[in-house]
Parts: structure tokens; C-alpha cells; sequence
């Protein structure tokens, strides 16, 4: 809770009430679409899901940060609340998300959760983790290479992502550089079942950052004005020849990292519970509510709407054309 | 028309495609200062500046990966590995990420990247600097493998792999940079990727090779020529896609096969060429078709004895195509 006389965090960093309310929106919009998935894994009509629950706040700070269509985004494969800020419709997801010839990331090629946008500038990525940080660089080498100035790219990744080689390659490289870019670690505390003490040798993944000659900054995940002003900070700080960051958002994910994954194997249903209190949805309504942006009712009226948005989605999506047989091998060669 | 070493050859391809477009930018280990550790890229820095000619610290994955995040944002970068033996901390990059990203993202992106490696046996490499890899690229699609054994050849498909729209893995034997010299246009022109070459016109069998064992398998022919054996010589030039057509055409009219590679022959090119040949050529077939390869070790050892029993040379073709012939 702030104090009384500090000025609340949207005001100072001059977030509009109309684009508080459409974040909020994308968050619900994110969680029940996660939650149609689920449901229509266990129905048999989606083969897999990967779920952004709990990393909302995260997403959403880290994608109010980016000026859409003109810096680079290079997400994975939990992303799907950030993907969605920047543009990606509920039926953009679901189409995706059952591989039909209109999901506009792949076409149907790609299993759920490998968002991409060439208009919106998302990048597509494959499922090695980690393997996307060398792109990151190279986009941002890019920038350079031809004089472009006023650009960052943003490239986000687990925590579990921090002990793989392509990562510490993309880090290296873009310090060495001085590079614009910013690296955001969604740090959720489990690659899939191995804790982040198993993953990372130091308690913060943002303490990496010194052996890479960029700044390292660890704000709380599930607050969204700190992911945001981290993040906004760090774009500008790239996008004005300052350098690159590296930017951990501690946060927790709500459900098992996938539809084939059985959490109750490695973390205890009290930790669960208790991390699903601190949920950055309910944390960002109750601020939203508190400062007068908007009522109870009108979220529960919001909720209706982004329910039957993600009805009619899902009832599009189950008739959508699959892509052609005739389609396979297109793509392979340009 | 100007007459290159095949090393200089490469080295004017990428100042020339350079100098027309600056779009395309040069990275890898001790490119720029030092000019690449065989000079391939000598000049390069101070012609074009370190904006565009850029130093890498060794790290394989990232001079790939880092060439294909610049592709995304519209560049046209060569890669240098500066072996082929280290090629394989890119090995993830290149199979999995620049082959792909085109057809994962349904024609929305695309990776024009090069990756340019000095490879092959016969310079006391042993081990980890005489290595040839080809064959772990040639069986994901996405990706194309280009190996040219002249001059000419060396820099006109270097710039069409700079100009294709898909991601080009450029191997360059080492014994071919200073040793062969040749005729070489000047300024901008393309060979043709995935189209093979007749080296050596022949009636009797056809020898299928490419990079050095191509001028190897010259020689061997015309020694097999005193002998009364009209060998032809086809140097492939693309492993991946093969020229099929050139491969059945040479076949349909000599009868023979035998595929010539340094590659280990478990595992090489000649087993899928040898595979063409049977399932669509069987009818014309008068022997069966032979390999010639490296025996199925890592690569050439250092100790002097061993490495030229590893090796091929004019002799052990010969001694193949003449084996072949008689059956």
C-alpha cells in the first residue's frame, strides 16, 4: 500500500485511465481464453496448452513498454498475454491454438504457444529454449547496422532459459555491443519441475547482468507499474544509445507448465494456493477499483463481454478450415 | 577476364556484392582486423567499416544465431565459421531455427543468411581442423549446402547464395584456396544454385563428385582416357537440393556410376546419390554403383602416414573408376 500522500503509481507514470482499462481487459481476455484451452484440452478439441497464468502482470508491464509494430519482440512460448497486448486477437489465439489454415503465427504448423506476427513485429521462435536470445542481439545489431536510432527489441524467456548457451551467447554479444535491447526474465520459480535453485546458481537472475556489462533490475512480477516502469525505462534507456538490460520479473506460475504436465509431482498445493492469493489479475482489479478507474460491476460487466467474445472465438475457431493437404511443403524454400 | 585463386575468387565475391548492396555485412572470429584467418575477408574492414564487417568473440552459436536476428530485421549477413569442425555449437541454429523460419511462420519470415566454413582433409589438420561435415546438413530441408571446387565458380555461387532468399551453408576446402587458380568474371554475376556441372564429357561411366575431389577425379580421368576409359566427370556444386536431373542424365547415357566424396561414406552424400541412381535409373545400370569416400573415421588424423591413407587421391579414383569399368 502506497502512502497516503505519495502519488499513485499509474498517475506518476502517466498511464491513461482508458489504457488501464483496456490492459485490464487484455488480462481477463488472456485468462479466460487460458481457461477455454484448458478446457477444450481436456475435451479432446486442443492438443496442448501452454499457460500464461500468473505472469499476466508481467506481460501486460512488459508489453505497455513496447511501441507496437515498431520495436522488435522476440517472446516465447508463454507469451501469450503479451502477445495479446500487442495485438493478437482472441481469435487470433484460438486459431493458433487449434491449428487452423487462419492462425495467422503459423498457419496450423506450429503446436500452441509459438506466437508470431511479421506485421506486428513478433518474431517467430521454435520450442529450443533459450535458442531466441542470439536473435535478439542480431535484431538489435541490425538496428545499428543501418543507423536506425529510437528502436529496441525486447526478448523475453524463463528463468530456466538462463543456463542454456544460446542465452549466455545473446547476452554476451549484446553487451560486448552495448546493444539496444532488453531481456526479460519471467522468472516463475520452476523449469517445469526443477526449482530456480537448481536452474540459477544466485538468487537473482538480474545479478547476471554485471558479467554481461548491462544493468540488472529485479522488480516484482505481479506488479504491473513495476514491470512497466522497469521496462519502459530500460526500452528508452536502449532506444537512446544507453545500452542493454537485463530485467527479471519474479512472478509464479498458476498452473502446470502444460497440458501434459502434473504439477502435483513437485510443488505443494499450499504453495500453489498461496501464490494464487497474490493473483496480479485480482491485485490489479483491487488497485483499479481502489483508485476509482472502474467498479466492481463494470469488471464483472467486462468479464461477461470477454466471455462471449471467447464463446463466439471458440465456436469460429471449431469451424475454421484446416490448412490444405496440398499446403505441407509450402514455405519450405522462398 | 582476370585470373584468381579460388581464396581470391571468394574474397571478391563478397566485395562485390558488398559494394552493390549495404544490406550484406560480414561476421565471425577475427574477420574483420585480422582479415579471417585464411584472409578470406582481408579488406573487407576498411573498405566497408566495422558497422559492416564485424569481429566476433568465439562463440559459433551466436555468429549464427546473431546473423539470423539481423536477417529478421531485413540484412543479408554472411557468417563465417572458421572451421567446419566448430560448426557444431550452430548446429541448433542453423537445423532448427534458420531452416525453419520460414515454413514455422507460414511464409511470414524468412532467414537469407550465409554461413560460410573452410573445410577437408590433406593440410595437417588432424582432428578438429580437417573435418567434413556436409553430410549432417544435407537432410533437413529449409537449408541449402553449396560446395564449388573452381574459381569461378567459388565466387559466383557465393554471391547467389548472398542473394538467395534462403539460408546457404558455403563449404570452402582448404586445399582449394591457394592452390587452384582460374578465370574469374569481375563484378556481379550468379551460378546457379542446385544445378550441377559436366567437368569432363565422357561415354563410359560417370563420377560424381564436388570440391576437391572434383579436380582429383580429373585427373584420375584422364589417366583412365590413355588407358582406352572415356570417364565423365560431373561436379555437383550443390549437395542439398542434388541436381537429380544432371545426375539420371549422366547415367542414362554412361551406364556406370561412382560417387567420389571426402566425407565419410557411412552416412555421405553418395548413399542417397547411389539411391537416385537405383530407384529411377536400374534399367540403365551395366554394374552396380560404386562409393568412393573416407573411411567411416572422424577425420583425418595428424600423423603424416595416416592422414594419406585417409585421404583420396588421383590414384585410389583411378584405381575405383578402373575397377568400375571392368566389371
Amino acid at each position: 500500500m502506497e502512502e497516503a500522500h505519495e502519488v499513485p503509481p499509474h498517475i506518476r507514470l502517466g498511464l491513461s485511465r482508458q489504457r488501464l482499462i483496456s490492459g485490464l481487459r487484455t488480462m481477463i481476455a488472456s485468462r479466460e481464453t487460458d481457461d477455454r484451452l484448458w478446457l477444450l484440452n481436456r475435451q479432446g478439441r486442443a492438443h496442448f496448452v501452454v499457460t500464461p497464468a500468473g505472469h499476466e502482470a508481467t506481460q501486460l508491464g512488459c508489453a505497455w513498454a513496447i511501441r507496437v509494430g515498431h520495436d522488435y519482440v522476440v517472446p516465447y512460448y508463454r507469451d501469450m498475454t503479451l502477445v495479446m497486448a500487442l495485438g493478437q486477437s482472441i481469435l487470433d489465439i484460438l486459431l493458433h491454438a487449434m491449428a487452423r489454415r487462419d492462425d495467422p503465427s503459423s498457419g496450423g504448423r506450429q503446436m500452441f504457444g509459438h506466437f508470431s506476427s511479421r506485421r506486428l513485429r513478433i518474431v517467430s521462435g521454435s520450442s529450443s529454449v533459450g535458442s531466441h536470445l542470439v536473435h535478439v542481439a542480431g535484431i538489435a545489431l541490425a538496428f545499428r547496422v543501418k543507423g536506425e536510432q529510437d528502436i529496441a527489441v525486447m526478448g523475453l524467456f524463463g528463468e530456466g532459459a538462463t543456463a542454456e548457451g544460446a542465452w549466455h551467447e545473446g547476452l554476451t554479444v549484446a553487451g560486448i555491443y552495448q546493444l539496444p535491447a532488453v531481456f526479460v526474465c519471467e522468472n516463475n520459480q520452476y523449469a517445469i519441475s526443477v526449482p530456480v535453485n537448481k536452474e540459477v546458481p544466485v538468487p537473482n537472475v538480474a545479478t547476471k547482468a554485471a558479467g554481461y556489462g548491462m544493468h540488472g533490475v529485479v522488480v516484482d512480477g505481479n506488479d504491473v507499474f513495476a514491470v512497466y516502469e522497469a521496462a519502459h525505462q530500460a526500452m528508452e534507456r536502449a532506444r537512446n544509445g544507453g545500452g542493454p538490460t537485463l530485467l527479471e520479473c519474479k512472478t509464479y506460475r498458476l498452473r502446470p507448465h502444460t497440458s501434459a504436465d502434473d504439477d502435483r509431482r513437485y510443488r505443494k498445493s499450499e504453495e500453489v494456493e498461496a501464490w494464487r492469493a497474490r493473483d496480479p489479475i485480482k491485485r490489479f482489479e483491487h488497485y483499479l477499483v481502489e483508485h476509482g478507474i472502474i467498479t466492481h460491476d463494470e469488471i464483472e460487466a467486462m468479464r461477461r463481454e470477454v466471455r462471449a467474445e471467447v464463446d463466439a472465438a471458440t465456436d469460429a475457431a471449431l469451424a475454421a478450415p484446416w490448412p490444405s493437404i496440398e499446403s505441407i511443403a509450402d514455405h519450405v524454400y522462398g | 577476364m582476370p585470373v584468381m585463386t579460388f581464396l581470391e575468387a571468394i574474397r571478391s565475391a563478397m566485395h562485390d556484392a558488398m559494394a552493390a548492396d549495404d544490406r550484406i555485412i560480414v561476421l565471425g572470429e577475427d574477420v574483420a582486423v585480422r582479415g579471417g584467418v585464411f584472409l578470406a575477408t582481408e579488406g573487407l574492414l576498411a573498405r566497408f567499416g566495422e558497422r559492416r564487417v564485424i569481429d566476433m568473440p568465439i562463440a559459433e552459436c551466436a555468429i549464427v544465431g546473431v546473423a539470423i536476428g539481423a536477417a529478421i530485421h531485413g540484412l543479408l549477413p554472411i557468417a563465417e565459421i572458421q572451421f567446419a569442425d566448430y560448426i557444431y555449437p550452430a548446429i541448433d541454429q542453423i537445423l532448427n531455427e534458420a531452416a525453419r523460419l520460414r515454413y514455422r511462420s507460414n511464409g511470414d519470415w524468412s532467414c537469407p543468411i550465409v554461413v560460410r566454413a573452410p573445410f577437408g582433409a590433406g593440410i595437417h589438420g588432424a582432428l578438429y581442423h580437417s573435418q567434413s561435415v556436409e553430410r549432417l546438413f544435407t537432410s533437413t530441408p529449409g537449408i541449402k549446402v553449396v560446395i564449388p571446387s573452381t574459381p569461378a565458380d567459388a565466387k559466383g555461387l557465393l554471391i547467389a547464395a548472398i542473394h538467395d532468399p534462403d539460408p546457404v551453408i558455403f563449404f570452402e576446402h582448404k586445399q582449394l584456396y591457394r592452390s587452384v587458380r582460374g578465370e574469374v568474371p569481375e563484378g556481379i554475376y550468379h551460378e546457379p544454385i542446385g544445378k550441377a556441372v559436366v567437368r569432363r564429357s565422357g561415354a563410359d561411366m560417370s563420377v560424381f563428385s564436388y570440391g576437391l575431389m572434383v579436380h582429383y577425379a580429373l585427373t584420375a580421368a584422364e589417366q583412365l582416357a590413355a588407358e582406352g576409359i572415356d570417364a565423365e566427370v560431373i561436379d555437383l556444386r550443390t549437395l542439398a537440393p542434388l541436381d537429380r536431373a544432371a545426375i539420371l542424365a549422366s547415367v542414362e547415357k554412361t551406364g556406370r556410376a561412382l560417387i567420389v566424396h571426402e566425407d565419410v561414406l557411412t552416412g555421405g552424400i553418395g548413399g542417397e546419390i547411389a539411391a537416385i541412381i537405383a530407384e529411377h535409373a536400374f534399367e540403365y545400370l551395366d554394374a552396380p554403383v560404386r562409393r568412393l569416400a573416407s573411411p567411416d573415421l572422424f577425420a583425418a588424423p595428424f600423423a603424416d602416414p595416416l592422414e594419406d591413407h585417409f585421404m583420396l587421391n588421383p590414384q585410389k579414383i583411378a584405381a575405383a573408376m578402373r575397377d568400375l569399368a571392368r566389371y
